[in-house]
């Protein structure tokens, strides 16, 4: 097992240093550079921009400035940003809290959320409820996920129930620690919704349709058969099989738990990663754009590694040489 | 019996009509009588055959130009059709409306205006006179209007300030009682009204809290009518004892402004419109009500529609032409070339999608015209997209290659670009057709995504995200809701297309044939 893990990690390291050179490239070959927006300043001199472009290492080749960048990653170092001249790391790891809030409520929400619909819909086959249930799953698969949002806030602003943006109160700091766990947790409300409600719908028909698959095989027929109690021939024999596919979807799940609540971020003003990125790119903060793609990506090996671990552990069959 | 699907109980002829067909129909011909049976999947194509269409003729739909602004109309509410005119039913018509910050709440509501078209008016002698506008030379009827403002202190009314005034317009549910009982009373006890009072009189009356001013209210009295009439201006100062005001009539198939059928001929011929028939600026119809720019968002949601359905679907195409060449090529030739496109195809797959995608159109310039945006957007989606296809096809190209009729057609001699081409790519044609009508919603939603953030088609052309992205704002969403429903559209647009594909792969599945 030790041995699959360091072989399916040594594998995706030069898979990560071409994704980060793709993402260089692409920032590289982008029409103008950080600098644009200095340029338009009349009250910034020549000299200044030419000071700049030193201190930033644009005026060095594309392939320099990219090795200078690997360079200083094996130090620990991922770069700076040019618009807000801090280390990228601090400032990714001021917005990751805030992000993970987010994303791992409303991965858990919506995981919860999906499993037990899809069961329950999957065993009350073609009835009302299950119809109800694939209409809504349906028309959520089909929604935008900041239309979603953007009903949450015209309901927030409707009914005043919510607060409308940000993730804290104007009086956070003056509360208690209880106050400002609630605090948090009331501003949470409407974008983990929106964003469980998005996820929840297509994990509710996989595994309607992938329990629905395992119901017909010859094995749960014998179990039947065989005069098993009902509930056994679900939970025991049925639900585990009816998992596995789902755990694969598991890794896809995580490996958007950074960057997946761009729009959600955005609508409701949450200070996450998602809108770092987003800023990021528009301001072409190179090192900074570089840097979440990266981190990105290993979520990405990451999350499918631990999906393959995960389906390893609850299917005997799957064995990870 | 072939057919096992309880039709064989319901007698011998309908059994027999299934094997006729069953013989003597075409593989297409079969698959059409497949589809047919799936109900929603027919409602949805009927769906999305209307929106096709919608968007064929958007010119001739939409009762105004997308793009002309009307400063006067900001977030205008969704027009008001009126059927009936004082008690009686009548042809449908609608009401020029204003934005009017009231004097008294200060709040910015949209009102109705009254222009009177007649005005029956009683002399102090006794005499009836009656004034039509264009009849027996009347050029235009005006109001002198006074207004007195007056303060309710302790339970007494306080005049504190008379104002006069000549206005062409009266407005509904503000004081068009002035016309019709001779007298308008507008009252309020609003915070804001107490407060504006409070300051301008709170000395004069000696008050000293806000709250004493327990309601404000104005009354409004026609002093006088003046008519011009043959050229000469004529003041009436009878008591008006009938009146009617101008409606403007809804119509269908009325010409209003030009547009260009097809984009090539000029049409200025549109389903429905306002028959604005003197230029009254203040006159509009909007169904959808309007946007910040006094736009009618339904003249541009119809022209959104030309963007965001046709995107989906040519990017659909460009993704799955890329798909058939790099699959069918790597799954047939194999060896190195197939091992170099699966690893870029995985290294694409790796980077999340939308973070790509935003990526991709970050290292294009912000500020192109839209025409160029829009090609960007199908090429930047089309891209992204081609990877997992191609994927997918290149296993079945590998599955297919396998086969017997691969095999001989090989054995004939024929070019190994003929092989693949005519033997082995139709063949995935099932798989194509199901896979590329679901995942025309993804490219709907990727286009309405990066208009949303600002990075797609961009102002004054429309696309269901952009227009989306207006509402963005609490204040403006409370105000307007309806600049939500572009994203019915999507919604409408993407459930029609899933249900249409689901539909599509029962029809083609062999089982479902008979």
């Amino acid at each position: 097992m030790l041995k699959y893990i360091i072989r399916r990690l040594l594998i995706s390291i030069p898979e990560l240093f071409i994704i980060s050179f793709m993402i260089f490239m692409i920032m590289y070959a982008a029409p103008g550079d950080f600098l644009d927006q200095y340029r338009l300043d009349p009250t910034i001199s020549a000299e200044t921009l030419e000071a700049m472009r030193k201190e930033y290492g644009l005026d060095q080749p594309a392939i320099v400035q990219y090795l200078t960048w690997l360079k200083n990653l094996f130090k620990g170092n991922m770069g700076y940003s040019f618009y807000y001249r801090r280390p990228v790391s601090d400032l990714i790891w001021e917005r990751v809290n805030a992000t993970l809030i987010l994303s791992v409520s409303s991965l858990l929400f919506s995981w919860a959320l999906g499993i037990v619909t899809g069961i329950f819909s999957a065993l009350k086959k073609y009835s009302f409820s299950d119809r109800i249930l694939t209409v809504v799953a349906l028309g959520l698969i089909a929604t935008p996920s900041f239309f979603l949002g953007l009903l949450m806030l015209y309901l927030a602003a409707k009914t005043n129930w919510f607060p409308i943006s940000g993730m804290i109160s104007t009086s956070y700091n003056q509360l208690s620690a209880w106050n400002k766990f609630k605090d948090i947790l009331w501003h949470m409300i409407l974008p983990v919704s929106a964003l469980s409600l998005g996820s929840f719908a297509s994990l509710m028909r996989y595994m309607r349709g992938s329990l629905l698959d395992v119901l017909n095989e010859d094995y749960v027929i014998f179990a039947r058969a065989k005069g098993m109690p009902e509930r056994v021939v679900i939970y025991k024999h049925a639900l585990r099989n009816a998992i596995n596919p789902m755990i694969t979807f598991l890794g896809f799940s995580i490996s958007g738990l950074l960057g997946g609540a761009l729009f959600i971020e955005n609508v409701f003003g949450w200070p996450g990663m998602g809108r770092l990125i987003y800023q990021a790119l528009i301001q072409q903060d190179m090192y900074l754009v570089i840097a979440s793609g990266l981190i990105s990506a290993i979520l990405l090996v990451v999350g499918n590694l631990v999906a393959d671990m995960l389906l390893a552990l609850v299917d005997p069959r799957v064995r990870l040489t | 019996m072939v057919e096992a699907n309880g039709k064989v109980l319901t007698g011998e002829v309908e059994t027999e009509e299934v094997e006729f067909q069953e013989k003597y129909l075409s593989r297409g011909q079969l698959i059409w009588r497949a589809f047919l049976k799936h109900r929603l999947g027919v409602v949805a194509l009927v769906i999305l055959i209307i929106l096709y269409i919608i968007a064929l003729f958007a010119d001739f739909l939409s009762p105004y130009n997308p793009l002309e602004q009307s400063l006067r109309h900001t977030y205008a509410p969704p027009t008001k059709i009126y059927r009936s005119y004082k008690g009686q039913r009548v042809g449908a018509y609608v009401l020029p409306v204003i934005t009017f910050v009231d004097k008294v709440t200060y709040e910015r509501t949209y009102r109705e205006m009254l222009y009177p078209r007649r005005v029956v008016v009683e002399k102090p002698n006794g005499e009836r006179e009656v004034y039509e506008l264009g009849k027996d030379g009347v050029e235009s009827i005006r109001f002198q209007v006074s207004s007195i403002e007056s303060i309710k202190i302790n339970g007494e009314w306080f005049d504190v300030k008379k104002s006069p005034r000549t206005t062409d317009y009266l407005l509904f549910g503000y004081n068009d009682e002035a016309l019709s009982k001779g007298k308008s009373r507008f009252e309020t006890n609003s915070a804001v009204a107490q407060e504006v009072y409070f300051k301008a009189y709170g000395t004069r009356f000696n008050l000293t809290d806000e709250e004493q001013i327990e309601a404000v209210a104005i009354t409004e009295t026609i002093d006088n009518i003046i008519v011009r009439k043959d050229g000469r201006l004529q003041m009436l100062t009878g008591k008006v004892i009938d009146f009617d005001y101008k409606t403007y009539p809804v119509k269908w198939f009325i010409k209003t402004w030009n547009g260009k059928l097809f984009w090539l001929f000029p049409l200025n011929l549109h389903l429905f419109g306002v028959d604005n028939y003197d230029n009254n600026p203040y006159v509009k119809l909007f169904i959808m009500g309007a946007d910040l720019f006094g736009r009618d968002v339904w003249s541009r949601i119809v022209f959104a529609s030309r963007i965001s359905l046709s995107i989906g679907f040519i990017g659909m195409v460009i993704t799955f032409a890329l798909a058939m060449v790099f699959g069918g090529i790597s799954g047939y030739y194999g060896g190195l070339v197939d091992e170099a496109l699966m690893r870029f195809a995985e290294i694409i797959m790796s980077i999340p999608g939308f973070y790509l995608l935003i990526m991709l159109r970050a290292m294009l310039p912000l500020d192109l015209p839209s025409t160029q945006i829009y090609v960007l957007l199908v090429f930047i989606l089309a891209f992204i997209g081609w990877a997992g296809t191609s994927r997918v096809i290149r296993g079945m190209v590998l599955s297919i290659r396998q086969r017997e009729f691969v095999e001989a057609a090989i054995a004939i001699g024929l070019p190994n670009s003929k092989v693949l081409a005519r033997h082995i790519l139709p063949n995935t044609a099932t798989y194509l057709i199901v896979a590329s009508t679901l995942r025309i919603p993804g490219y709907i939603l990727g286009e309405a995504g990066l208009s949303f953030l600002g990075l797609g088609i961009r102002e004054p052309y429309a696309s269901w995200g952009l227009m989306l992205a207006q509402a963005q704002d609490v204040y403006v969403i409370t105000r307007a809701p309806w600049l939500l429903i572009p994203g019915l559209f999507i919604i409408i647009t993407c459930l029609a297309f899933n249900t249409v594909g689901d539909a599509l792969r029962d029809a083609l599945d062999p089982r479902s044939l008979g």
